[in-house]
């Protein structure tokens, strides 16, 4: 059941069939004259549309500079970043921060969070109201739609920022650690919804985070960067159907593989 | 950011000083150590109390808040929306940074002769110079508080194309308003302090607190002067409180730095 791919991908996408493609990206945050400090230096990565790519590598590897170029949150200093030509909205590309606090607006309850963005992507009030109860279902955030996010536990918060940026149906979504505050019971959950959702709505997914099993809990493809500048240490698929059982004999196999990858890039 | 105390919560620590200090005032009255035309004694400033209210002082009282929250409400009324909108386009701050300051460091009283030059004897002038320092505190506080808003969290005004009136009154406005509650609490002060001054030294008609005050000490009724010096004090603490209150109501949101 496990398929390890080559350090390039064996297939290009096709042109149109790609949710994102980077192509030469610089990216330096100290501008010395010689790029020598330059942390992306002609990078490239392509993402189909309507995969789940786990985005992987240590602590400081500039997967969240990554994640933030591919949103156009922050700019390359040099290279493209092209967007699938079917997103046509701004919100079709979505950046979801770290600190869950940073993607939402704490001065409005749980609810009212999460209809604002469709309440501003105007869609009419039925079906947004039946898009917040579901999400609302999925993400266990029925028994507190009227509180203040002050108010909920950092893990209710963090499945709030998550279902809110999910809930316009966003054609690519970029998650950054979005499971760092949950317990492991309620990650493999949410995990699941993610899953769902991505599936059902055809979104394309990047999941950044440094957690193997977080990553191996809905990935399909394993992209594992390292090193300066930053290079593709590893692009992996593996074919194992979710949900994944830890313990399993492919589960520890493909756990060891992406250990083994990460290590690699270590600077 | 944190969620003011509230101090009506622990009463014990704010009433025993106010207790000592009242007992301090009463045992150099009562003993005779000051003369009671400097210092009379607080039963005789008590007695005081409710001669003047049945004296004057109801107007009084009215009249000058209502010059107050007059001034404040025309502050904020410019202040907030001209702030957030500096906080908004922040060339255009950069550019009136430098006599915003300037302005703010002329001290408002001095400004009173020019206040009735241009506007003339009367409620307009005495609003108009309340408002003018109340006005620059508040806005300068609302920039602040605007040009802070969280950064990551102005993303979505990128994502969801928001217009500037949107990305202001939707995300600026509540980002801004722990520090426009900061502006307004030192904008009330600044209102009541030049509200009686004028009320005192100019002495625009009949009423007013300062005006109170000012003629209960020429008149040598030094308890009703003590009396009302009191109550304008007390005023002050109610403005506050008020301003805390609303400030705890509206802020409730805050996520709280302590948790």
């Amino acid at each position: 059941m496990l398929t390890v791919l080559s350090t390039q991908r064996a297939r290009e996408p096709a042109p149109g069939e790609h949710a994102l493609r980077m192509r030469g990206v610089d990216f330096s945050y100290c501008s010395a004259p010689d790029g020598s400090r330059s942390l992306y230096s002609g990078f490239d990565l392509a993402i189909e549309q309507g995969s789940v790519v786990a985005l992987m590598g240590a602590s400081g590897s500039g997967k969240s500079t990554l994640g933030k170029m591919m949103a156009r949150i922050i700019g390359p200093t040099a290279g493209r970043i092209e967007w699938s030509p079917q997103f046509s909205r701004r919100a079709d590309v979505v950046y979801m921060d770290q600190h869950p606090m940073n993607s939402i607006f704490p001065w409005q309850t749980v609810r009212g969070n999460l209809e604002y963005p469709l309440e501003k992507l105007q869609w009419n009030e039925e079906e947004s109201r039946a898009r917040v109860s579901y999400l609302a279902s999925l993400f266990r955030l029925d028994t507190v739609l009227d509180s203040l996010p002050a108010q909920i536990s950092g893990g209710e918060l963090q499945r709030l920022a998550l279902a809110r940026c999910l809930s316009w149906r966003p054609g690519l979504v970029i998650l950054d650690e979005p499971f760092s505050a949950l317990d492991r019971d309620v990650k493999a959950n949410i995990g699941h919804a993610l899953h769902e959702l991505a599936t059902k709505d055809g979104m394309t997914v990047v999941l950044i985070t440094h957690n193997v099993s977080d990553a191996l809990a809905i990935g399909m493809r394993y992209v594992i960067i390292g090193d300066r500048p930053v290079r593709i240490i590893s692009d992996l698929e593996f074919k194992s159907p979710h949900p994944r059982q830890r313990g399993a004999v492919d589960y520890d196999t493909m756990e060891k593989a992406l250990i083994a990858c990460i290590r690699d890039g270590l600077v | 950011m944190q969620r003011l105390a509230r101090p009506l919560r622990k009463p014990t620590r704010v009433l025993a000083p106010m207790a000592l200090l009242l007992g301090i005032w009463a045992a150099v009255a009562g003993l005779g150590l000051v003369d009671s035309i400097v210092l009379p004694a607080p039963w005789s400033v008590a007695r005081a109390v409710a001669g003047i209210f049945r004296d004057r002082m109801v107007v009084d009282v009215a009249l000058t808040l209502g010059r107050v929250f007059a001034a404040l409400a025309i502050a904020g009324a410019v202040g907030i929306p001209l702030g957030l909108f500096l906080g908004y386009r922040k060339r255009w701050y950069q550019m009136v940074e430098g006599p915003l300051h300037a302005l703010r460091s002329i001290p408002a009283s001095a400004l009173f002769p020019l206040f009735l030059i241009i506007a003339g004897v009367g409620e307009t002038s005495i609003v108009a110079l309340a408002a003018y320092p109340s006005l620059l505190v508040i806005l300068v506080n609302t920039v602040t508080g605007a040009a802070l808003a969280n950064k990551r969290r102005l993303y979505q005004a990128k994502l969801f194309e928001l217009s500037a009136y949107e990305t202001i009154t939707e995300i600026l406005f509540y980002e801004a308003l722990p520090n426009i509650f900061d502006g307004i609490r030192t904008a009330a002060s600044y209102s009541m302090v030049l509200v009686i001054a004028v009320e005192m030294f100019v002495g625009l008609g009949e009423h007013g607190l300062g005006r109170a005050i000012y003629e209960y000490q020429a008149t040598y009724r030094i308890p009703e002067a003590y009396a009302a010096v009191m109550l304008a004090g007390t005023i002050g603490i109610l403005l506050n409180l008020g301003v805390n209150t609303a400030q705890n109501r509206m802020l409730r949101w805050l996520p709280n730095a302590h948790e």
